[in-house]
């Protein structure tokens, strides 16, 4: 039973939307980064680096946004400490509790793998984070590198499942995919950005750019088998995210700019041949700019 | 033992005592009414009021812990017509949406268990808001935090019932243990039944795990703007999280078999392959 009067939270879309979009991205690409790192991959350690320099600087990103949009800002230690008694407090029936501990893990774990690809590559010159680093350079790399991706997917994923428990009818009727829907799009733009950067630093070899861009195009053919079950399931609940805007949004934006002309472009290209530098950084642009507008319009549509 | 309120509404007059017993006790501020002037109208017009019956607040809020709803119904032929009240509030829920979604332990349940929410704890993430199948839980933008009825959280600590059952003149709201009041509510539904109301029923024995503020309504509930099968959200938390889990696995076996070497060692094969 859905009862139409639930209220709304009224969260803004520049903070909570932004911040579901970056942290997918940053996610996405560090879950990219330390699966080639874990299996040894040699000749893709440029995106494993691309990845890991992407990673940190936008999640550092995140915690700004979600501080802006809370009513009293200056109390957002409170979601670490209970004031009653000054203990660590997680409630595990709060998804926003949990993805909050998640996310101060996953930043250190991306900072670690940050720091380590700066002093890799000889740029890390300040001497506290190097002796930081020669401290924790001790710990295998692939141990902070698995419980990073670990809780990389679960800053993606929990945002997603948040939304689905609660009693708005959109996200209501959308349970149990919004978190599924997000968890492919955090891989899809991860991978996104990473190409867009290679492309734009004119980085990278051909063969990486292959391997992402087939990647990313595996996620996209997820991503949209969610949004068809995730359509049939919501029934006429989903009608706020087909009509009006956020149907603008969501149907022109996510599926026709996001999924479907980025999947065209890539299945061109492989008919094709090799596609040129233009067209690859179109659809990285193209996949990047459907994830936002599908964070954007789940998270408006369900509080109309 | 739980303390809670039984809501008569075949006794309800609508008067609203409660309404305001709720604002001065606990000092919520009025919502005086805004005018504005209308093209055609020589006189100004009020344009919060809710034009619905003698409706004046039109939802709960953070300002309106308390809402008499008025239901009017007629027949087609406006022959007959029935005139329902009702007295809203939060219902303190056993199985809680809001205390369940409560990050920072803001919300709580005290030893007489209400659902009380520390505005000191509070930080306003608005989490709250849509965890509450009833739509309870409301934000004030001028104080940055949720707010709700608190069952008169320090007259209740203090031997006092609630303002608003003190205040009621038929005593449609009554205060007491939750178990002593169920007695009170299945003799009067008896009562009822046996007059001929036989749509009458009891709301709130199973409701979100049972509601430590129950109704006895006249009709379907939805007629009272009740949900018939509220869903406590945090129920579906398992599975939703289980699903999410299993797509995360999927995309990861899924980047396994892009970015292993085999398959690009066959694709170049292949295109080596062609003339």
């Amino acid at each position: 039973m859905i009862n139409p009067e639930i209220q709304a939270p009224h969260w803004e879309w520049y903070y909570i939307a932004m911040y579901f979009y970056i942290g997918g991205v940053s996610a996405g690409a560090y879950f990219i980064g330390s699966l080639l790192e874990l299996f040894n991959n040699d000749k893709l350690r440029i995106v494993s680096r691309i990845a890991y320099y992407l990673a940190f600087p936008l999640i550092c990103v995140t915690p700004v946004l979600l501080i802006a949009d809370l009513g009293r800002p200056m109390r957002f230690w409170h979601l670490f400490f209970y004031t009653g008694d000054a203990i660590p407090y997680m409630n595990t029936t709060s998804p926003l509790s949990v993805g909050t501990w998640a996310l101060l893990v996953y930043s250190g774990m991306s900072f670690l793998s940050f720091v380590n690809v700066l002093v890799e590559d000889g740029r890390l010159r300040q001497p506290g984070l190097l002796r930081a680093h020669a401290f924790f350079v001790r710990i295998p790399h692939k141990i902070y590198a698995v419980i990073g991706s670990f809780f990389g997917f679960f800053v993606a994923g929990y945002t997603g499942v948040l939304l689905n428990t609660t009693a708005r009818p959109l996200w209501e009727a959308t349970d149990p995919l919004i978190g599924p829907l997000f968890i492919a799009s955090a891989v899809s733009t991860g991978a996104a950005a990473i190409v867009l950067f290679m492309a734009r630093q004119k980085i990278g070899t051909g063969e990486a750019f292959e391997h992402l861009e087939r990647f990313d195009c595996i996620a996209m053919l997820i991503e949209s088998a969610l949004i068809v079950i995730m359509l049939i399931v919501a029934g006429h609940f989903a009608a706020p995210i087909l009509t009006g805007l956020y149907g603008v949004l969501f149907l022109g934006g996510t599926v026709l700019a996001g999924i479907l002309i980025p999947l065209w472009l890539y299945w061109r290209g492989t008919l094709l041949g090799a596609s040129g530098d233009s067209v690859v950084t179109i659809t990285a642009v193209l996949v990047l700019f459907g994830g936002l507008m599908l964070r954007i319009s789940l998270l408006q549509a369900g509080q109309l | 033992m739980a303390k809670g309120m039984f809501v008569d509404t075949s006794i309800c007059t609508g008067c609203k005592a409660c309404q305001v017993a709720c604002k001065e006790w606990n000092g919520i501020p009025g919502e005086p009414a805004h005018f504005h002037t209308v093209p055609d109208r020589p006189y100004a017009v009020a344009f919060n009021f809710t034009g619905n019956s003698y409706d004046n607040t039109g939802k709960l809020s953070a300002t309106d812990w308390r809402h008499v709803r008025f239901i009017e119904q007629f027949n087609e032929s406006r022959s007959e017509a029935r005139w329902f009240f009702s007295s809203d509030s939060c219902k303190h829920c056993n199985d809680a949406g809001c205390l369940n979604a409560c990050p920072v332990k803001a919300i709580v349940r005290t030893d007489l268990g209400n659902v009380f929410i520390q505005q000191d704890v509070c930080i306003g993430c608005k989490y709250c808001l849509p965890s509450c199948p009833y739509g309870v839980i409301s934000f004030s933008e001028q104080t940055g935090t949720a707010h709700k009825c608190t069952l008169c959280n320090d007259r209740i600590h203090n031997g006092l019932g609630t303002a608003c059952a003190k205040a009621c003149p038929t005593s449609s709201i009554s205060f007491g243990e939750v178990v002593e009041l169920k007695k009170k509510a299945d003799a009067r539904l008896a009562q009822l039944r046996s007059i001929g109301h036989t749509k009458a029923n009891i709301y709130g024995y199973s409701e979100a795990g049972g509601l430590n503020v129950f109704y006895l309504f006249l009709d379907n509930p939805i007629v009272y703007g009740q949900p018939l099968n509220p869903v406590v959200p945090q129920r579906r938390l398992f599975k939703s999280a289980a699903i999410t889990i299993a797509t995360a696995i999927a995309v990861a076996v899924a980047a396994l078999i892009s970015f292993r070497d085999r398959g690009m060692k066959n694709r170049e094969e292949a295109k080596n392959d062609k003339p």
